[in-house]
């Protein structure tokens, strides 16, 4: 029996999913977590506030893996539905959050721009970062 | 240290992008839009260049952000009946507002800017609706302009719910394209978002018309949206008010059902009612329509409108482009 619940055991740790992406801000922030409603909302640009303070969304370029995971699994749009958002909102006068041609861009605009949050593949998370949400 | 956002370069998704418009500077966005519009009905063949403008929107600092927009309606027109053509080369200022952010529960925008009310006076041009008309409802019930203050966000009680208060103590910055002029206007809106696919809304209000009487109006909105179909069901009800007669009543409904049945597509039927008791009209309109948009801000359109009044059944076709 012993035998067989360690073999389970080793089979849900093996399954077991670990995420491959962080949503990420520079360790000095004063958040800790965020849900995913919440970081939608930041990256669509409905709220740009988190606590007191003014937070600003990154992305990498649009044709980065990382950034079309994040909008299936965060935005839950696909390429069409956002191109579509952003082309209303310009009329509206709201612009696509700043991009940046790299991840370690993404990562250096993070680490230094005040209130940033981006994503990042969470291997690429290090001390100067943290994660307030992983997916 | 922290650094300011100006001082890292935006990767390059290209300066100009169709539809998203030319980022002049980190800070500054250029764009504009234009359609065309072709009808046929009953002693109806005309040909319009509607809607030429040109917008410019930015920060000014980290909470501050403006946005201008200057408008020409019936840039061009040729009417085929009479061979006979029309320009009107004037703009005027269709929107020109500043914002400042205090927080997500507290936005204020001051200038002229669109009145928050319904879901097509908020995407008032051609390009962004799917049929090239719009229902009378949001064209005839309530002023579309607001010259004045307004305040909007989250509600603190409940974030899925958000609010617009709106206040207006003046003539219209520039009266030249507004549907109803008028020197006083205040009203809210309530938007509730349900689900990811569902929304409610509403919106009371009052207006007054200059040197005329005043309107109290009472809005219901809902938007539903799943996969490839959207449903918008709309309905408001003015009581007008005027010196020496008796109040009077006018109402509009109308439901939108749209079916994207491929990726750039769609077919879309609209029927809409609409009673206006101060001339004793009733107008029953049914609206079915082709959209095809090879990208996002290129918008081509065609749609046959039946009227209760068989003589303003009519053809419309339009092609628009937001750049």
């Amino acid at each position: 029996m012993r035998i067989l619940l360690a073999y389970v055991s080793l089979l849900v740790s093996l399954t077991a999913h670990s995420a491959d992406y962080a949503v990420v801000m520079s360790s000095t922030s004063a958040v800790q977590t965020m849900g995913a409603d919440k970081i939608r909302d930041i990256f669509l640009k409905k709220r740009s506030f988190e606590g007191s303070g003014r937070v600003v969304p990154v992305n990498p370029l649009g044709s980065d893996p990382v950034r079309i995971e994040f909008e299936m699994q965060i935005l839950n749009m696909g390429r069409d539905e956002i191109n579509r958002y952003w082309v209303n909102n310009h009329f509206q006068g709201v612009p696509p959050p700043t991009t940046q041609a790299s991840l370690q861009s993404v990562k250096r605009f993070i680490e230094s721009v005040e209130g940033a949050i981006g994503y990042l593949p969470i291997e690429m998370v290090d001390s100067n970062l943290k994660i307030i949400h992983e997916f | 240290m922290s650094l300011l956002i100006g001082q890292f370069a935006q990767a390059q998704e290209g300066d100009y992008q169709l539809g998203l418009g030319y980022k002049a500077h980190e800070k500054f966005t250029l764009g504009g839009y234009f359609s065309t519009e072709f009808s046929q009905g009953e002693d109806l063949k005309e040909f319009v260049l509607d809607d030429v403008a040109l917008l410019a929107y930015g920060n000014l600092s980290e909470n501050i952000s403006f946005l201008a927009e200057i408008e020409s309606v019936g840039f061009y027109s040729y009417d085929f009946e009479t061979n006979s053509s029309d320009t009107n080369t004037r703009p005027a200022i269709e929107r020109f507002y500043a914002d400042y952010k205090f927080s997500d529960y507290a936005t204020f925008r001051v200038g002229k800017q669109i009145t928050p009310i319904g879901y097509w006076n908020l995407q008032p041009i051609n390009v962004l609706r799917e049929t090239t008309s719009s229902p009378r409802l949001s064209r005839e019930m309530f002023p579309k302009f607001v010259t004045g203050l307004q305040v909007s966000g989250f509600t603190p009680l409940h974030e899925s719910i958000r609010y617009s208060v709106y206040l207006q103590n003046t003539g219209d910055m520039d009266a030249k394209y507004v549907n109803i002029a008028v020197d006083q206007h205040y009203g809210f809106t309530l938007e509730k978002t349900l689900s990811e696919s569902w929304s409610i809304g509403g919106s009371a209000g009052r207006f007054r018309e200059i040197n005329q009487g005043s309107t109290r109006y009472f809005q219901l909105n809902s938007r539903f949206d799943k996969g490839p179909y959207t449903v918008l069901l709309e309905g408001i009800v003015d009581y007008h008010t005027a010196k020496l007669l008796p109040k009077v009543k006018s109402s509009s409904i109308y439901t939108q059902f749209e079916y994207r049945f491929r990726p750039r597509h769609a077919v879309i039927a609209r029927a809409e009612s609409f009673r206006d008791d101060r001339i004793s009209l009733h107008e029953k309109i049914g609206v079915l329509g082709y959209s095809y948009r090879p990208q996002f801000p290129i918008s081509l359109k065609l749609e046959y409108q039946w009227h209760a009044d068989s003589d303003n059944n009519r053809l419309v076709g339009s092609f628009s482009v937001l750049f």
